[in-house]
Parts: structure tokens; sequence; C-alpha cells
């Protein structure tokens, strides 16, 4: 796009970002959703800080969140937004269960390592 | 035109595809495999970041990285079809941010900037709720997530992470992964095939549903939902006579609207074909049918609670007994165990203390 094209859709700022969302804006939301769902993954199989894993836990959720808003705008249903404020709920509950379960570790073992507790896998 | 949503990356790094999609030929490899390849680069790139290496290593694994998104995002693109209008500039612009902050999330040896990071991811997918029209989620994100799941991390993280000392920059757990190589592994092995599932010429038969006749339906469903509820039903039917209203003469009062007329069995709401609207009683006596449209539905904040309510309100008890276990479960689990005597546990459970004040143990009990 040429500066002048760039400069003529300026004022419409608002309108852009509040008109319907087309397929171009669903399909990208929908690659944003995997790839932060992949970043999310990977960050929690190879980090070894457990704070750090929950926190990719909770990149996975907004992945999921986002999928549910791209096709709750592809239906036009506000049901997807509504499956939101549960997802919200049960990453709420889970950062306040997984913070807990960290600070007894870390009592624990005075580390956030997690292979300071590689002996509780089987063999 | 896809050629200029981002600077295509340089013509030595993965020269034959890349020229091609910015001719906009048709690549000489297919499709689905393009989206693949693209995938698997970006997990190569993504392994490199990952590990502690040398400078020139991370430079060049951050360009090809950035190469194979700008592919994906091309390719995604084109098959939206939204090649003849403007590009959307937006959804890319905070794609990207959103992308580039959950990388270095995952990649940076301290947690506290980690945090950070995710707070930039958490606020560029409120942005693409914006651009999705979920306006309330977006903010409702943007308070709930870097406002109060973020400031509990870093709560946990100024209580349980040892400051890095001189130059070590970190605890060692820290700056070298845990299998690196094989995470990533499976990570893009579910990234290419997810892509597949989302973006393969079937699935994207959807965008032919974005049109005005599923707005249309939308709307009437939504219309549905809000016939659960008296009060909003006769605002809204208040505001659309209002609008549509034109006077006989010139001279004419307008008249007001009284109720909405209802069913034997509650409902309002009549549709005919694709119109929906309800009939109304005026206060000059006479009724009459306003027609509801898509531009008069509430705002979106008042869509969700009406849909949280009407559809949902099973799921929201439920929601609010798991708030309730997670309280208890981390008072439970944060509670620190202290050993007490036999002595003090008598004493604590208001019984008589074995020993007498004074001696070992006696700190002022029950005689």
């Amino acid at each position: 796009m040429n500066p002048i094209e760039l400069a003529s859709i300026q004022p419409d700022f608002g309108a852009a970002l509040l008109a319907a969302a087309d397929a171009g804006t669903v399909n990208m939301a929908l690659l944003m959703s995997a790839l932060l769902f992949t970043c999310g993954l990977v960050g929690f199989l190879s980090r070894r800080n457990m704070i750090i894993m929950f926190l990719c836990t909770e990149l996975m959720f907004q992945a999921a969140a986002l999928a549910m808003i791209a096709f709750g705008a592809v239906h036009h249903d506000v049901s997807g937004q509504v499956f939101v404020i549960f997802i919200l709920t049960i990453a709420a509950a889970e950062a306040a269960l997984a913070l807990g379960l960290i600070v007894l570790l870390y009592r624990r073992r005075e580390t956030l390592d997690s292979e300071a507790w590689s002996e509780l896998k089987d063999a | 035109m896809d050629s200029a949503i981002l600077p295509l990356p340089e013509p030595s790094f993965l020269p034959c595809m890349v020229t091609a999609l910015a001719e906009g030929n048709a690549p000489a490899i297919s499709p689905a495999l393009t989206l693949t390849i693209a995938c698997a680069v970006s997990a190569i790139a993504l392994v490199f970041l990952m590990r502690p290496g040398p400078r020139g290593v991370r430079v060049a694994a951050t360009v090809g990285g950035l190469a194979a998104f700008a592919v994906l995002v091309v390719e995604v693109l084109k098959r939206a079809g939204s090649g003849d209008g403007l590009p959307p500039i937006f959804p890319v612009v905070f794609g990207f941010i959103g992308l580039a902050g959950a990388v270095r999330m995952i990649t940076h040896p301290r947690p506290v900037f980690a945090a950070l990071y995710f707070i930039l991811v958490v606020i560029a997918t409120a942005a693409l709720f914006l651009l999705l029209g979920a306006e309330f989620m977006a903010f409702a994100l943007i308070i709930v997530y870097a406002g109060a799941i973020l400031i509990t991390y870093m709560f946990v993280l100024m209580l349980a992470q040892q400051s890095p000392t001189e130059q070590d920059g970190g605890a060692w757990y820290d700056r070298v992964p845990r299998e690196a190589g094989s995470a990533v592994l499976l990570g893009f092995v579910m990234l290419a095939s997810l892509s597949e599932a989302y973006f393969s010429k079937s699935a994207q038969s959807f965008r032919d549903d974005v049109s005005e006749r599923t707005a249309v339906i939308g709307a009437n469903e939504a219309w549905e939902r809000l016939d659960a509820m008296p009060k909003l039903m006769l605002t809204t039917a208040r505001e659309a006579f209002n609008a549509s209203w034109k006077p006989a003469a010139p001279d004419t009062p307008r008249p007001e609207v009284v109720e909405v007329v209802r069913n034997a069995d509650g409902g309002a709401l009549r549709t005919l074909g694709d119109t929906a609207g309800v009939e109304v009683r005026l206060s000059d006596g006479s009724s009459q049918f306003v027609e509801l449209t898509a531009e008069f539905l509430p705002d979106n904040g008042r869509q969700v609670g009406v849909d949280l309510v009407s559809k949902y309100p099973a799921g929201l008890e439920i929601a609010g007994v798991v708030l309730l276990m997670a309280l208890f479960g981390a008072v439970v689990l944060a509670r620190k165990q202290i050993e007490l005597g036999e002595d003090e546990r008598r004493g604590l459970a208001g019984m008589r203390r074995f020993t007498v004040e004074g001696e070992a143990g006696g700190t002022g009990g029950v005689r």
C-alpha cells in the first residue's frame, strides 16, 4: 500500500475498527489462535521454571478464547463471547490454584526448577 | 496487493516461493504444502531462538521466522478471498505484535520479562477481539488478565524467584530449555495439521457464510433471545418506532408506545420471512407493526449479558461454584503447617492445659 492510500484510510480508523468482521480478519484471528496455542504448548513442554510453565497455559487459554470469538463472529452469535467469560473464570481459578501449588513446592525445595520434582515420574 | 501487507523478506530466503507469491502467480508448490513448509521453517527458527546461542544465529533465526510468518499471513489472507478490497491491515499488525510477544515470552530467560511480554500478548489479543466486534470481552480480558491474573503471577515471582545476581543472567534452569527440539517438533506438527484443518478449501467454506444473509439470521436469533426480557424489548420497540414514525399531517403529534402486544405464550416477536418485528399498542389507541432490524439491537455488552442469563444460567452458577472451590483450594494449599504440641492444641481448643503457667510450654493458658 502506498502512503497516499494509507493516509486516505486514517480518518476511518474508528469505522474500520468497529466494522463487522470480514473473512480476512477472521482468518487472521484463526491463524493467531493456532500460533499462540503452539507457542504456549512449546513453552509448557520446554521451559523449566514452573511459573513460566503455568504462564504458558494462560497463553493457550488466550488462543482458545480467540478461536471462540472468531467463530462467534462468523456465525453472528454472541455465544462465543459468553464462552470466553467461562474461559476467563476457569483461567482465574487455575491461576489461583497453580500459584498456591507453586508457592508450596517452592517452600519444600527452595527452587522453581521443575526437574527438582522429577522423581515423581514413574520409572 | 498481497505483497503490501508485510515487507517481504530477502529474496535469498525461500526464493522461489516468495517471488512466486509476490508476483501473485500460483506458486510451483501446492498451497497446502506451502503452509506446511512455512510451519516447518518457523519451527526450526523457534528451536534456535529457544537455545542460548551466539547473536548471529539468533538474528538469522528471527529473520527466518519473520519470513515464515509473512508467508503464512499472505497465504491465509489469500484463502479468505479478500484480495480485492483493502488488506486487513489492523489484524495483521496486531497479530504480529501478539506473536512477537508470545515468542519472546517463551524464549526470555528472565521470568519477570516473560510475564511482561505476556501482557503484550493480552493487549494484542484484546485488539483482535475489538476487530471481531467483541468489545465487552476485549476490555474484560484486559481487566481480568493484565490487571488481575498477571499481578498475581508478579507477586508469586516476587516471593519465589531469586533475583539474578552479578553477570550470570539468572538461574540456570531459566536459561537452558529442556528438550527444545522435540517440544517444538510436537508443537509444529500440531500447528501444521491445525492450519490445514482451518484453511483447507473445504474448511474455508464458512467465508460464504459471512454475508448479509447470515447477519440477518443472526440478528433474528438475537431478537428471539431478547424476547425473554420484556422491559428491554419495550424500550427497543419504542426506539424503533420513534425512528420509523412519519407524521400523516405536518402537525400531528407523535404517539407514544404504551406496550408491546404479547401472544398467549408470552412471546412478542413475530417473524415474516426474514423480517422480525413486534406489534405495539400506541397512546392514541391504535396498534402497529414495528419492524426490528439489526441496527436497533442492544450494544455488545448488553447482548452478552442477555445471552449469558437466558441461555447459560446453569453455566453461570457452576462458574460461581468453581471460583468458590478455587478460593478454598488456594487457602488450603498456601496455609503454612505449624507443628503444635499436644498442650498447645488443647489450649487453642479452649480445654484445660496440662502444664502450669511458668513451666515449659505454658504461655498463659487456662489454669
